[in-house]
């Protein structure tokens, strides 16, 4: 590959979704086939773009582009394996998400303004992943935040107005944690670019207590969006957004952004050695066991089904940071496979949550009853994402969970593999009542507000197609997973990478 | 042999590599195909037709993997496919004693599936990354995999005490499906018990003789409990428990180091246990829809005097081997070789008592109708699977290598005598009940069983209604901030400004003399 296409491809996959999405703020209400048109242009684009960096980084290929930015700390994009791990997943899902908006939203008001913060979210997502140093991160992900706002508050209500005032409150005392971290950190040893093995461990001996707060401050801020236990409050409000912004929220975007930069900060800036002298790693994997169980003890008494989702997605996302905190390869493959796999099947699952809302205005579970009969397709794709979630064979959630659970004998936690066991016990204990209640129990009354949305097919066909697309996924990411295209097989190359550094 | 190591995983791979392997699938494919053949008829009229076959194909294909499966993945999958699926079978009726009984299914379903997946990780690390069987082969076991093994399989297995959900899913669910979850689907944690605990292993052993007195309970228990019962599909659920005990005893004892000497009592037990227990789990559910001709009962003798060991029947082949082997004397650890056989003697006459017990209740079963109907062609239908699977009895014994063998050593006069004299005991036994009127009092007879409501309180405990709230504190600074106000009358604003100012000045002064 050029050296050009080596600089600017990052740059690119950025504007890809960046300058689409502003040229849609311009665009008037009724212009919808020249949105649509615009949308689509980029996600195919990024798609392409991202495919081609994904076979030079498999090859070997480092992109690496900077930009002065502050005395010490260049604006750095660089992709490497980790990197295209989320790009992937937030392209591959932004298309699906896209698709599903455009019908989720057809005919309600204000969608230039909704879809242009849209490809701004993604953009910053992906400038995120990119991003090459803490620096360059810290400035994604506030981004990311301010993006998220106005499509959290889309709908206006007193609720969603309360949800986003909630959503800012957190994540942007998050963010000057996160300030305060990385600026403690560069004043300790600056802000070079992210490195397997991580560049602290030479101020170890001499910064032992700055570098601890430093990082307690910066898992704090990176917490707020991963829904660390006593951060997570944000995310069951926010679930008044419409569902393509929750799938947003949950799987593309938001949550997984602070996933990824907990991945990054234990491997990349402290690194398996510093995190081990330092001793940060078993305070943060007891943390994020407890929010598994926490999460998924309170999902068991919610009786909104995206409320309940929103519980299940702050049990599911430290699964991710579990295992990177065990800092051993194999707990490692299934942390990052998580972060794919949890994305895939939480988005089906709040797919599925906003067919039921948009097609027979169901909003709790108990109205649930009998719908798999009206919405065969749906409940179907439900049951599925459901069934990995609990961790059952053969779905993708089963693969995450058995790599994580030999991770955790490889590194002698067994006490993990028992809060692995437990929360399988917990979501079986919230998913199949909801499933029992779509295929065994019958119809009670008329539905709330039905809708035909389609003469032929349960609902709208752009309702539809991105959730069978993301539930076929879910099988086929956990029945090919040694195949050579699959995310787990990503995820090893990764940690070669990232375990092979000495 | 099919490898797909190349496209799933390590050692991924389906085939019959093993005798154990091959009668097993073969067993359990013929008994689904009868089973699937009676629910043509049978099911006609179910209301939800379409999703029995779903849930009846699901698991007949996850049962089919699990047997053929080289690796423990495979099985695994096979196994949660079966397990899931059986669900819907046990609930078909849409009862609310169905509901129940699928409840509890289910929740012990899922139970033993994460502890399976539990041992199975533990295994997996252990044997270094390797999933097929043979390398699992080599590999040392500790207790605490044993443990997890034994109980993720035995809850579907079903000996006593993990047996709770049998009595109850059973009778719940329609006859052809009760046939395939004894005759087959228990089968499984059967066939798990010996494919991952490798023989041999010095852990293991001592685990076999508690595993031993374990299926003895289970035996004797099984029965015991089945004479409280008397609706037919629960004395069969419990007739289950008790031959699962039985076989229990024989994959402990496969355990030991010459397992080769007792897999072949182990695997013609399960063929003819699936065979007969299938049979009577499909006449059982004949009797009780239509008052039958007189003769029929033939079909219920047959596979009923063949599992209580009538001498040249199936059973006979396999209580002498199963004998013969606990009387040789390398009975492991401090178990004693003389009381187990003489232990057998006493489960063969419960055996025979369970199943004159049930005759009884079939027939007070088939009192209820009034007038014999003319046998359509339904009933024809269903009654030749029962033909079927009373001809494969009669034909095993005699005509399939591994129980010729067993047979051919029931020959003998004293053997015949040995058979026979538990039977007549257990035969003058009910006599002599019946003439006296042996009867406990009426409140111990059909109780509803504890487990239900256990499994109602852990529902609760799984879908509550409320929950522990973190108390909010709200911090209201508007109080204080009038307070404050309040303390600085008239305008604030100028002499605000002034002490800003004054500060200010302060400060400059202070940076540039310091």
């Amino acid at each position: 590959m050029s050296a050009f296409w080596l600089t600017y491809l990052p740059v690119a996959i950025i504007l890809s979704s960046l300058l689409p999405g502003l040229i849609i703020f311009t665009l008037k209400e009724q212009q919808v086939k020249l949105r649509i048109s615009l949308n689509l242009l980029g996600v195919t684009v990024k798609l392409v773009l991202v495919l081609i960096m994904w076979q030079a980084v498999k090859a070997g290929d480092i992109f690496y582009f900077s930009l002065p930015f502050l005395p010490g700390a260049d604006l750095v994009l660089q992709g490497d394996a980790l990197s295209l791990l989320f790009v992937v997943l937030s392209s591959v899902l932004w298309l699906a998400t896209t698709v599903y908006a455009i019908g989720y939203l057809e005919n309600s008001p204000l969608r230039s303004r909704f879809f242009g913060y849209f490809s701004l979210c993604v953009s910053a997502t992906v400038g995120l992943a990119l991003s090459g140093n803490l620096v360059s991160f810290l400035l994604f992900y506030e981004l990311l935040t301010l993006a998220t706002f106005p499509l959290v508050v889309h709908r206006g209500t007193p609720q969603s107005l309360a949800a986003g005032r909630r959503y800012l409150a957190y994540t942007l005392s998050g963010g000057v944690l996160l300030l305060t971290g990385i600026a403690l950190l560069h004043s300790v040893v600056q802000s070079p670019q992210f490195i397997p093995g991580g560049y602290v461990s030479a101020a170890v001996s001499e910064h032992a207590g700055l570098l601890t707060l430093a990082f307690a401050l910066m898992i704090g801020g990176l917490g707020v969006k991963a829904a660390l236990l006593p951060l997570h409050g944000w995310l069951p409000q926010a679930m008044v957004a419409p569902a393509p912004v929750s799938a947003l929220l949950h799987a593309v975007a938001v949550v997984k952004a602070g996933a990824f930069g907990i991945i990054r900060l234990v491997y990349d800036v402290f690194g398996v050695d510093g995190m081990q002298q330092l001793q940060l790693a078993q305070p943060l994997m007891l943390l994020a066991a407890a929010t598994i169980l926490f999460g998924s003890w309170r999902a068991l008494a919610q009786q909104d089904i995206k409320r309940r989702l929103a519980y299940s997605t702050i049990s599911q996302v430290s699964y991710i940071t579990v295992g990177v905190a065990m800092l051993g390869p194999l707990a490692a493959v299934g942390g990052l496979v998580h972060l794919v796999h949890q994305g895939v099947m939480k988005i089906t699952l709040f797919f599925c949550a906003g067919n039921y809302a948009e097609t027979l205005g169901v909003h709790k579970i108990r109205e649930l009853n009998g719908a798999g009969r009206r919405m065969p397709l749906t409940s179907a794709a439900f049951t599925l994402a459901a069934l990995g979630m609990i961790g059952i064979p053969p779905t993708a959630g089963f693969i995450s969970k058995w790599y994580l659970g030999l991770g955790a004998v490889a590194t002698d936690n067994s006490l993990m593999l028992m809060v692995f066991v437990l929360s399988g016990l917990l979501n079986a204990g919230y998913f199949l009542p909801i499933v029992y209640r779509l295929w065994f129990l019958p119809q009670r009354g008329s539905w709330p507000k039905e809708q035909r949305l389609s003469a032929t097919l349960e609902t709208h066909w752009m309702l539809l197609l991105p959730m069978l697309f993301t539930a076929v996924l879910i099988i086929l990411m956990g029945l090919f997973a040694s195949t050579g295209v699959s995310p787990l097989s990503w995820a090893q190359l990764i940690v070669e990478r990232e375990f092979s550094y000495d | 042999m099919i490898d797909l190591s190349s496209w799933l995983w390590p050692g991924a791979g389906l085939g019959l590599l093993t005798e154990l392997q091959q009668v097993w699938w073969y067993f359990t494919l013929s008994l689904w195909c009868v089973a699937g053949i009676f629910s043509l008829s049978f099911m006609a009229q179910s209301a939800h037709k379409g999703r029995y076959w779903l849930f009846f194909s699901l698991s007949f294909a996850g049962n089919m993997l699990l047997i053929g499966a080289l690796d423990a993945i495979s099985f695994y999958i096979g196994f949660s496919i079966m397990s899931l699926s059986a669900y819907g079978l046990v609930v078909d009726s849409g009862s609310k004693a169905a509901r129940r009984a699928g409840r509890l299914y289910l929740q012990l379903a899922i139970l033993g599936e994460l502890l399976l997946f539990a041992a199975l990780i533990l295994r997996a690390s252990a044997a270094g990354g390797q999933y097929d069987w043979q390398s699992w082969q080599q590999v040392p076991l500790d207790h605490l995999t044993i443990l997890l093994t034994i109980l993720g399989l035995g809850l579907k297995a079903g000996f006593w005490p993990l047996h709770i959900w049998l009595p109850q899913a059973h009778p719940a669910a329609p006859a052809p499906a009760s046939a395939v979850l004894s005759g087959a689907m228990i089968k499984a944690g059967i066939l798990g018990l010996i494919v991952f605990l490798p023989s041999g292993d010095p852990q293991l052993q001592h685990w076999i003789p508690y595993m031993v007195t374990l299926g003895f309970i289970s035996a004797v228990f099984g029965v015991l409990a089945s004479l409280l019962y008397r609706q037919p599909k629960v004395i069969l659920a419990y007739s289950s428990v008790s031959q699962v005990g039985y076989i229990v005893v024989l994959v402990a004892l496969a355990w030991t180091a010459d397992a080769v000497a007792v897999l072949p009592v182990l695997i013609a037990y399960a063929a003819h246990h699936a065979f007969a227990k299938g049979a009577l789990f499909l006449y059982a559910g004949i009797n009780a829809k239509q008052r039958l001709p007189d003769y029929w009962q033939l079909l219920y003798w047959g596979p009923a005097l063949a599992l209580m060991a009538v001498p040249l029947s199936g059973g006979a082949a396999i209580k002498t081997g199963l004998k013969s082997l606990l009387s040789s004397d390398v009975v492991p650890g401090w178990l004693n070789g003389e009381v187990l056989t003489s232990l057998l003697s006493l489960g063969a006459i419960l055996t025979a008592l369970l199943f004159l017990h049930l005759a009884v209740a079939l027939q007070r079963q088939q009192r209820e109708y009034q007038h014999t109907a003319d046998p359509g062609l339904a009933l024809y239908w269903q009654g030749a699977c029962l033909v079927l699977l009373l001809l494969i009895l009669i034909w095993l014994p005699w005509y399939w290598q591994p129980m010729l063998q067993l047979s051919q050593h029931t020959l003998a006069w004293s053997k015949i005598w040995g058979l026979s004299w538990p039977l007549l005991a257990a035969v003058g036994i009910f006599m002599l009940g019946r003439w006296q009127q042996w009867r406990l009092p009426a409140r111990y007879y059909d109780r509803n069983s504890p487990v239900l409501a256990w499994s109602l309180r852990l529902k609760r405990l799984y879908q509550p209604q409320r929950q522990w709230q973190a108390p909010v504190f709200k911090f209201n600074w508007r109080g204080i901030e009038r307070a404050c106000n309040r303390t600085a009358t008239g305008s604030v604003v100028g002499s605000s400004a002034l002490v800003v100012l004054v500060l200010l000045v302060l400060i400059t002064f202070w940076q540039y003399f310091a």
